[in-house]
């Protein structure tokens, strides 16, 4: 049996009772450590669930997936990931191949930034699409993300915005000249993201959003030193978050007095918080 | 003594009316740098008693043991014209009747023609050297090809006319009939490359632009010189006294009339030429040379020419080079050629500018080109690097086309991969020092205006072997040159005591400085290889990096060839290759590009920085591609200039310009370094036919896309009947007919074959052209002369590419799929070539 199992969003006690008790008498777990991180290191995790760890980065579970799925039939192997399994798109094509090797998979849930954003005070209902925003570099700098977030803008809707993390990823003008270096851990922040979408706003000109639209930086949600700032674009590019992990929600046009009052509370600075609302969102279906 | 010194020739440069750029050419051996040190000598460097034995301008130690020239040296002459009606016969505008004479020596063996194609770059005329014996030779045609398709005018001289007249003894007629012949296959050459712009550049004697004479002995004479003097003589004008002076004219001496033809109551009239230019010589030499005292006194009070005390006591070869040098002054001869016919850089740049620059034709920096202005916007094109006497710095040598450079400017120094509005490959330097290049010496000088060769300092950490420095911050490059010659031939070198490896790593990095050409590279394996244009050019170099640039001593390995990867015949089915994450999807088919759009590409006719419709009308009209396809050419490769095309055939696909870097990026690797040997590809046409993406850009970044694009070109080249392309020399003998059974013996052993064998009219020298597979052509020099008792000399150029014979390069039985065995045991790394199994996803 092969068992996804999801490991929340903060440290190594996050994980759910059920899933501790599949994580004690797996044969093998893997962690997988690439599309997102927990706040604290390996070694922490394997003290708590007392045993040994298998750290699956991309490679491995991109292009060795047989070694994780080996004996699957007739032993347990948990394969972890932070957040919930299904979080991200990204683990389907495991289970999938598990499924043609006839090796039956069980995942165990657990909360997700998709959920967890709630802590901003926005509400869950009104989120439109989620769009995810990579480093640019300097002659690739994909948009297409804007178009998602042009339509959730017209009908008023709050966009999540995912934000990239290389754990370890091969630096890409070394692989195009055929070796594989691997480039030093990098997380986005929420000042760069809200800088990349003023760049592409500024390339765009469709006016999804502009300096002074209003939006909430997240920092290590659900960590007791998780941190919130709301603010225009513009404010939000110049604040510091500290540690990673960083999230961004663009609040759309439909909002509610409730919300307000809440992230009137982590504004950068309240003065140009309640102009911008008065002006821009006040009243705005 | 010196004859001017620096501030003249500063002085000089403010005037580019009166500056003539200029390289000197031939086929090897034809007698450049003896040429050379006659003009040297005038200038005053050497003494005239060493000119041509000194060769001046070849500088290395290597360059006078062998006696041939490597490098290209560059030298600045001050010339003065009477004033008068020569300097009123020049047809474009001067200043005055002083001259700077910008010269620059280049070498004539055909591996080292990137040399020349360096020096052509910074000239605007050539004087083209040819032997009067052998006449016009495979090198003589590559570099006047070079010489015209870069914009540059040639005058021509016919040399070594010394030794017709002594080893082969020949008549007046035949002397004449000779020169008309060579003169006749310049000019054919040159009105096959006919261009427009340049207008028509054929030389004639009669025009001035041919001249006469013997480097060697250091003298020579254009048909003009001659004119002048009998059109004083006779009272009639100088040009038609020209005209008279070649070609079929008879001077009449019973009815004292010119007549057009040769016969006067059934007796033969002598022709003018030989009557009047070629008749004084061939007394001298028969004067000289048989010890005739009393006739030589006559002959040279006729002449008048005096004799220094201590010269009254020479004779023989020694008498008759002091009487031919007082008599003919070849300087004399040559600068008057090259002031009256050469372009000035205001007169070249004029029509030089389109072929010279990439960008714009009306933007600041082409119209300060266009017009040589000194005030103008800087552009500077750097054409190679010169060593310097501190050990692994060079100085970059190049010509100013625009603006003026001087000392501490600061400058943008754009690498040949700069492209405007990037910052790859450029940097924003101060220039430290300008230099004049005087052959083996350097004399610091404080500017240097438009128009102008010159040497930098500091400029060497900067850019690689070339580039463009400008002041410009819009400015695009000055084109890139193309060479003729490629590097096929390729040794690995390791060093003998493993601490000196640092040394040789730096070495490498010199080696590649110093020559247009040596490509270094390290393998897979770690191995260290070095590529040259020939066996020769190999040696050189690593002679020179054995011994100079890295200084430690080295093991060398046997030369190998370097192969090219291709394919014969379309993908049998399309390829399709899934990304890591198995979100993405590219599918790809493989075609031959055929060979003459390769052929092209390579010649830079069809080029990947050309406007996409222009190139696509070219594609369209000449190759018969269809319009559509090629205004949607990704990028060409490897290296993006590369014969390798990959081709956007999908039809609405969302997303598809955010990763087509990344699906160029993996283009380029894959055509680096093909799937069979990893050689690098050729002639390959790769079309993306369809590509299914990950809705959101962080499942299609480069991590995915670029393995999974060069996966599924692999799979689509191992599906399209996959071909090894080797290497071809031309091969150009030149031997007399009783040896010509050797050489057939010696290419057939080496699957050579000739295609075309001309006797040389009036000698019994033959001329045989061969193909001969770069592979096999180790030891064919000392082969050839072992087989024809030393009297053939090869020269060899690689001109093409062929299939290598004997079945598929997949099937290890063949003799390609040997070789394809050989090379991946050498390169270490599997010895079996992967199946396209291995990068072919099924659906």
């Amino acid at each position: 049996m092969l068992y996804l199992v999801g490991l929340g969003l903060a440290d190594e006690s996050d994980i759910t009772v059920k899933g501790l008790e599949v994580v004690k008498k797996a044969a093998r777990v893997y962690l997988e450590a690439y599309t997102s991180i927990l706040l604290v290191d390996k070694e922490k995790l394997e003290a708590y669930y007392g045993r040994p760890v298998i750290i699956a980065d991309r490679e491995m579970v991109e292009s060795s997936s047989d070694e994780i799925l080996a004996d699957a039939d007739k032993v347990d192997v948990a394969f972890l990931v932070v957040g919930d399994p299904f979080g991200a798109t990204t683990h389907t094509d495991l289970v999938l191949r598990a499924r043609e090797l006839h090796i039956s998979t069980q995942t165990v849930p657990n909360a997700s930034i998709m959920s967890g954003i709630g802590a901003t005070g926005l509400q869950l209902y009104n989120f439109g699409q989620t769009v995810s925003m990579v480093f640019f570099t300097e002659n690739w700098k994909p948009s297409s993300w804007y178009d998602r977030v042009l339509e959730n803008r017209n009908i008023g809707l709050h966009t999540l915005v995912l934000l990239d993390i290389k754990v370890k990823e091969p630096s890409l003008e070394m692989m195009a000249r055929g070796k594989i270096v691997y480039e030093s851990p990098r997380y986005m922040t929420v000042a760069q993201c809200a800088s990349q979408m003023l760049e592409i706003e500024e390339d765009r000109k469709q006016g999804a959003y502009g300096p002074d639209s209003l939006a909430v930086g997240a920092a290590r949600v659900g960590a007791p030193n998780q941190r919130l700032a709301a603010g225009t674009l513009k404010q939000l590019a110049e604040t510091d978050l500290g540690q990673p992990l960083h999230s961004l929600v663009l609040l759309g046009s439909r909002v509610h007095d409730l919300e307000r009052d809440y992230i009137r509370e982590f504004a950068v600075d309240v003065a140009v918080f309640d102009e911008v609302w008065k002006r821009d969102y006040e009243g705005k279906q | 003594m010196v004859n001017f010194t620096i501030d003249e020739i500063r002085g000089l440069m403010d005037k580019p009316a009166n500056i003539r750029n200029m390289s000197v050419i031939a086929h090897v051996d034809h007698g450049k740098s003896t040429l050379t040190d006659s003009l040297v000598q005038r200038a005053g460097i050497i003494s005239a008693a060493k000119a041509g034995e000194a060769r001046f301008t070849d500088t290395r130690q290597d360059e006078q043991d062998r006696g041939i020239t490597i490098k290209s040296t560059a030298i600045s002459l001050y010339a003065q014209l009477p004033e008068g009606e020569d300097v009123n016969e020049i047809p474009q505008k001067v200043d005055g009747n002083d001259f700077l004479i910008n010269l620059i020596d280049s070498p004539g063996h055909v591996d080292f023609s990137s040399e020349v194609t360096a020096a052509l770059r910074v000239t605007d005329g050539a004087l083209v050297v040819v032997d009067c014996v052998e006449g016009v030779c495979v090198q003589t045609e590559t570099v006047l090809r070079q010489a015209l398709t870069e914009r540059i005018k040639p005058v021509v001289v016919i040399n070594k006319v010394d030794r017709t007249l002594l080893e082969l003894q020949v008549s007046k007629e035949d002397l004449y009939q000779t020169f008309a012949r060579t003169i006749e296959s310049v000019n054919v050459i040159i009105a096959t490359y006919f261009d427009k712009a340049l207008g028509d550049v054929q030389v004639y004697p009669d025009k001035g632009t041919v001249a006469f004479g013997s480097g060697l002995h250091g003298w020579a004479f254009t048909v003009r010189q001659f004119a002048v003097k009998y059109a004083k003589k006779f009272g009639v004008d100088k040009n038609k006294m020209m005209e008279r002076l070649w070609g079929d004219n008879y001077f009449n001496p019973k009815t004292k009339k010119w007549t057009k033809s040769g016969t006067h109551d059934g007796k033969p009239l002598e022709r003018a030429f030989n009557q009047f230019i070629l008749d004084p010589i061939f007394k001298v030499f028969n004067a000289v040379m048989n010890f005739k005292k009393d006739e030589i006194d006559t002959l040279l009070t006729k002449l008048d020419i005096k004799l220094a005390s201590n010269e009254t006591e020479l004779e023989g070869k020694q008498l008759l080079k002091t009487v031919m040098r007082k008599f003919l002054p070849a300087a004399d001869a040559l600068l008057e050629m090259m002031v009256i016919h050469l372009p000035s850089p205001v007169t070249a740049q004029r029509y030089r500018m389109e072929t010279l620059y990439e960008g714009p034709h009306d933007d600041e920096a082409a119209i300060g080109i266009r017009d040589c202005d000194p005030k103008g916007t800087l552009m500077l094109y750097v054409s190679k690097m010169v060593p310097t006497s501190d050990r692994g710095r060079f100085y970059a040598f190049g010509r100013v086309f625009s603006g003026t450079v001087r000392s501490g400017l600061k400058v943008r120094i754009q690498g040949p991969n700069y492209t405007p509005g990037r910052k790859e490959d450029l940097f924003v330097k101060s220039i430290q020092r300008t230099i004049l290049m005087m052959g083996r010496y350097i004399e610091p000088i404080d500017d240097v205006p438009a128009g102008n060769i010159l040497g930098l300092v500091g400029v060497d950490q900067f850019l690689l072997k070339s580039g463009t420095l400008t002041t410009l911050e819009t400015a695009h490059n000055m084109k890139v040159m193309k060479f003729s010659v490629s590097p096929v031939v390729q040794r690995s070198v390791e060093v003998k005591n493993a601490q000196d490896l640092p040394k040789l790593v730096e070495g490498l990095k010199r080696l590649s400085k110093s020559d247009p050409c040596v490509l270094t590279s390290i393998s897979e394996s770690g191995e260290h290889i070095v590529a040259g244009a020939g066996e020769l050019h190999l040696e050189i170099c690593l002679k020179d990096l054995e011994e100079d640039h890295a200084g430690v001593p080295l093991r060398i390995s046997d030369p190998v060839v370097q192969y090219r990867e291709s394919v014969n015949g379309e993908s049998s089915m399309t390829a399709l290759s899934k990304s890591p994450n198995k979100h993405n999807r590219l599918y790809v088919t493989a075609q031959p590009l055929g060979e003459e759009v390769s052929q092209d590409i390579e010649q830079g006719k069809i080029n990947p920085r050309d406007d996409f419709k222009a190139r696509a009308r070219i594609l369209a009209d000449e190759h018969g591609w269809d319009v559509t396809d090629a205004r949607k050419i990704w990028c060409f490769g490897p290296d993006t200039t590369g014969a390798n095309l990959l081709v956007d055939q999908t039809k609405a696909v969302q997303y598809l310009n955010e990763i087509k870097d990344s699906f160029v990026s993996g283009f380029q690797w894959a055509t680096k370094e093909g799937p069979i040997a990893e050689e690098p590809m050729r002639a390959v046409r790769f079309n993306v036919m369809d590509v299914t993406l990950h809705a959101d850009a962080i499942h299609r970044g480069g991590g995915q896309i670029i393995p999974t694009a060069r996966r599924a070109l692999y799979a689509a080249t191992l599906l399209a009947d996959p071909g090894l392309l080797e290497p071809v020399f031309l091969v150009e003998i030149q031997v007399p007919e009783q040896a010509m059974g050797g050489i057939y013996g010696v290419l057939t052993r080496r699957r050579g074959h000739v295609f075309s064998e001309e006797q040389r009219p009036g000698t019994p020298l033959f001329n045989v052209k061969a193909y001969l597979p770069v592979n096999e052509s180790f030891g064919f020099s000392s082969d050839l002369r072992a087989a024809t008792a030393g009297q053939a000399f090869p020269q060899s150029v690689f001109d093409h590419w062929q299939l290598l014979p004997g079945g598929s390069p997949l099937d290890p039985s063949s003799k390609p799929g040997q070789v394809v065995q050989e090379m991946r045991k050498r390169k270490g790394i599997k010895v079996e070539v992967p199946g396209y199994e291995n990068y072919y996803d099924k659906l």
